[in-house]
């Protein structure tokens, strides 16, 4: 199932983040894909602030992956860009699809280690500070959630 | 004559102290990804505890994997640099085989995740089947084939139940000759996946 909404500012971009907290659960892999400033990180941010992380989030380009631990559901937070054309071999299959909430920045970077079923998210620069955020899952868990935000976005 | 024991190569972390070839102080729990933060508190704690200081460890033995990408690094660089530092000797370990019980042969195995696993066979410190890195496949048919082989390791995730190794006791085993490291700064983790 795919949703598309527009975000009319930051706020409602940060808000789906927090809405999705509460249907995310461990071992599930969240894609977000989208241009520099587009938004992937304040989704990020409203998540964490879902799973009740206290740890400032910030996305972690220079250190690929940060882990919080301290919180409702493990949250992997991954930013594959530096890993274009990198060794890839870092173990990060321990972390995609295991013990916690992984969100994935640039995920066409680390293809081979994402499940077959990922719910992805896209944001577009639609002037301003509007967003065309699109929400698509391919497995009943995923489509329940594009669902929820459906019925709430 | 003081023996550190170390190991994170996979969900545990595990700290001990033994004198005389006897562990008398203990660590052993589950903190997957989150050993870097509690060994050397863990290592800190049990020689307070003891009153001893690093001074007095001439032994360290560590697990260098196969295991987890991070976790194998973890317990090879610290005992690394504590053997360089106080100079102790070093002896290293396979992961696997301190997994293995000492009378039985045992099928040693760790999750290597996308369905494979960590494998080996060993009885006591003698591998009858080196490390290796195998489909989830290849190790039932294995089992399947070796039934009155005990089997070690946490392998719920094959759906079996496993004996109830004492890492400890096994790491002492292995302080020979043949496993001391000679080059302290040479000394690698085994990941097998590379």
């Amino acid at each position: 199932m795919t949703y598309t909404f527009t975000s009319h500012n930051k706020q409602t971009t940060r808000e789906l983040g927090v809405f999705l907290a509460k249907f995310l659960v461990p071992g599930d892999v969240l894609t977000l894909t989208g241009d520099l400033g587009a938004g992937k990180t304040t989704l990020t941010q409203g998540l964490a602030h879902g799973l009740k992380i206290t740890d400032r989030v910030i996305s972690p380009t220079f250190n690929i992956m940060k882990c919080y631990f301290k919180a409702e559901k493990p949250l992997f937070h991954i930013d594959a860009y530096r890993l274009e054309d990198a060794n890839k071999d870092i173990g990060l299959e321990e972390f995609i699809g295991t013990e916690g909430i992984a969100v994935i920045e640039w995920p066409m970077y680390i293809k081979e280690f994402l499940p077959q079923e990922v719910l992805k998210i896209n944001l577009v620069h639609a002037g301003g500070d509007e967003r065309i955020i699109t929400i698509s899952g391919d497995n009943a868990h995923y489509d329940e959630i594009v669902g929820q935000v459906r019925g709430a976005f | 004559m003081i023996t550190l024991l170390l190991d994170s190569s996979n969900k545990n972390l595990s700290v001990a102290l033994a004198r005389d070839n006897q562990v008398f102080a203990k660590k052993d729990y589950e903190a997957w990804q989150q050993q870097s933060e509690w060994m050397i508190p863990e290592i800190d704690g049990l020689l307070k505890a003891a009153n001893l200081t690093t001074k007095e460890i001439a032994n360290i033995v560590v697990a260098i994997g196969p295991g987890s990408y991070t976790g194998v690094r973890i317990a090879v660089t610290i005992a690394k640099i504590m053997a360089f530092l106080i100079e102790a000797k070093l002896y290293k370990v396979s992961s696997l085989a301190v997994l293995a019980d000492h009378n039985l042969p045992t099928i040693c195995l760790a999750n290597a995740r996308s369905n494979r696993s960590y494998f080996a066979v060993y009885q006591g410190v003698e591998a009858i089947v080196e490390d290796t890195i195998i489909s989830n496949d290849e190790v039932m048919a294995y089992i399947e084939a070796h039934q009155n082989y005990a089997v070690a390791g946490e392998a719920s995730y094959l759906g079996l139940t496993s004996i109830q190794s004492n890492r400890f006791d096994a790491m002492l085993r292995f302080i020979d000759e043949k496993h001391e490291v000679k080059d302290l700064l040479a000394l690698k983790p085994i990941y097998l996946k590379d």
